[in-house]
């Protein structure tokens, strides 16, 4: 049981720094970037949320992010899909019309 | 070269490119060149359904109930649809079959095409269901101008295609002189061009052309209006989505010339060609949605916002074929209708809710002897 605390404790400690712009969010490792940027008041575009339809592609200038499974859209290099990824540095994001 | 249902050839098929390579034979999935394709499959089986599932008794009167104009604007968007998912319904099997080399691809396509005859169908049914006569209607789809003029332009590249593989396969490669049609050059370059620009206008067709038709549908039903209707488009904007990764995925793979090098110096040539195809396309949809309010608006919607959303959602396309993109609309006008076309509360059935991607008959394979320790005998 402590076992289990420890590592629910250790994953809320990671958060990290988004940069989009000249704003700055905190992120946790806990769920994809999309609903942590949306409850920051930020509006991705999105359909599937389930990392199919490319939708919801920005661009990654710097940074790590990580997929718990491969989604099924193409991901281009310098991109990633928000509504899948976990967010595993601080990073800088952009939209693509930016 | 001509086509062959089983080539007796023993070739590797994980050395052949997508398309053009040797007739596939043995539909083999231990093997893959590209595995993506078989979950594509998987994911589209995952959606199945049916579109006697949706019951749409309170549409009919919701219909009855419409403005003239707003009738006007609910049935021209099916007869629209009807036509895009006619095409569709066939098109890939008839174009894309006859060249495709890979076995998982093969399916993939067989699979799409299927679930476009969902759409298909499920357009009956609704028709059937808000109208008393639906000849009316149908018929009107090959006269209408507005909706012909439309299907010239999804049609060209596939027909082309057809045309020029059908030469291939009865006449072989060299310039032959066609009753009617001139002197038609069949080359390796000449056709694989004819596939690039195929599959772009085919990923222009899923990724932009529905999309005026899904926001009119689902703004209805905002107002809680032609409700069992939005059930029906966001099972079929689902599909959709999943077909235009399909088609993205090809042209990817094209233009990254991991596939096939000789198609990435295709995709570089032709970069100014499919850029045009999404433009045309978009400025087409932004005609129909003036052509659609013609008569009036309706509540939430006009013909410069639906235009607007048009240019927005043809820059998302683009950028994820790694095109520029070529509108300044830099926002969704209209961003309600993003959780309309999310697929995870897709429900037809009550206990489906909450499920995202219902699989049916799901078994438990993986057991061991601990799974039986709380059993008494």
């Amino acid at each position: 049981m402590t076992s289990i605390s420890k590592q629910d404790s250790l994953s809320k400690d990671l958060v990290h720094r988004v940069l989009l712009g000249k704003k700055q969010f905190l992120v946790t490792e806990d769920e994809p970037l999309l609903p942590q940027l949306e409850r920051a008041g930020i509006h991705i575009e999105y359909q599937c949320r389930e990392g199919y339809c490319s939708s919801c592609s920005i661009k990654l200038l710097w940074g790590q992010v990580e997929y718990p499974f491969e989604p099924l859209a193409w991901v281009h290099s310098g991109y990633m899909l928000a509504c899948c990824a976990i967010v595993k540095s601080d990073i800088e994001i952009a939209f693509f019309h930016d | 070269m001509s086509y062959s249902t089983f080539n007796r050839k023993q070739f590797d098929s994980m050395k052949e490119p997508m398309f053009f390579g040797e007739n596939v034979n043995v539909a083999r999935y231990d093997q893959q060149k590209h595995p993506i394709f078989e979950k594509l499959i998987e994911k589209q089986l995952s959606f199945f359904w049916r579109p006697e599932e949706v019951d749409l008794s309170s549409d009919r009167k919701d219909f009855q109930q419409l403005a003239e104009h707003e009738q006007h604007i609910f049935l021209s968007n099916l007869k629209y649809q009807t036509l895009l998912d006619s095409v569709q319904g066939r098109s890939p099997n008839v174009a894309l079959l006859p060249i495709v080399s890979l076995p998982e691809l093969e399916t993939w396509i067989e699979t799409w095409s299927f679930s476009e005859t969902i759409h298909s169908r499920s357009y009956t049914h609704i028709i059937r269901n808000i109208v008393n006569d639906p000849t009316v209607i149908f018929d009107d789809i090959t006269v209408n101008t507005e909706i012909t003029k439309r299907a010239d332009s999804v049609s060209v590249y596939y027909d082309r295609l057809i045309e020029m593989v059908s030469l291939y396969n009865t006449l072989g490669m060299g310039t032959h002189h066609i009753p009617g049609k001139g002197s038609v050059e069949i080359s390796m370059p000449t056709l694989k061009k004819a596939l690039y620009l195929t599959i772009a206008s085919v990923n222009v067709l899923e990724a932009i052309r529905f999309y005026v038709s899904f926001a009119c549908s689902f703004a209805f039903a905002e107002r809680t209006l032609m409700e069992g209707n939005a059930k029906i488009i966001k099972l079929i904007a689902r599909d959709e989505a999943l077909h235009l990764t399909g088609t993205q995925h090809m042209l990817n793979l094209m233009a990254s010339g991991k596939d096939d090098p000789e198609m990435a110096m295709i995709a570089a040539e032709c970069q100014d060609e499919v850029r045009n195809i999404f433009i045309e396309a978009a400025e087409q949809e932004k005609e129909w949605a003036t052509y659609l309010f013609k008569d009036g608006s309706m509540i939430g919607l006009n013909a410069q916002i639906l235009s607007q959303y048009v240019e927005y959602i043809t820059n998302v396309r683009m950028q994820a074929v790694g095109l520029d993109t070529c509108f300044s609309t830099k926002h969704n006008p209209i961003p309600w209708i993003n959780a309309w076309l999310v697929s995870d509360n897709v429900q037809v059935a009550p206990q489906e809710a909450e499920i995202s991607s219902y699989l049916v008959g799901q078994t438990d394979n993986s057991l061991d002897d601990s799974d039986f320790d709380d059993f008494d005998l």
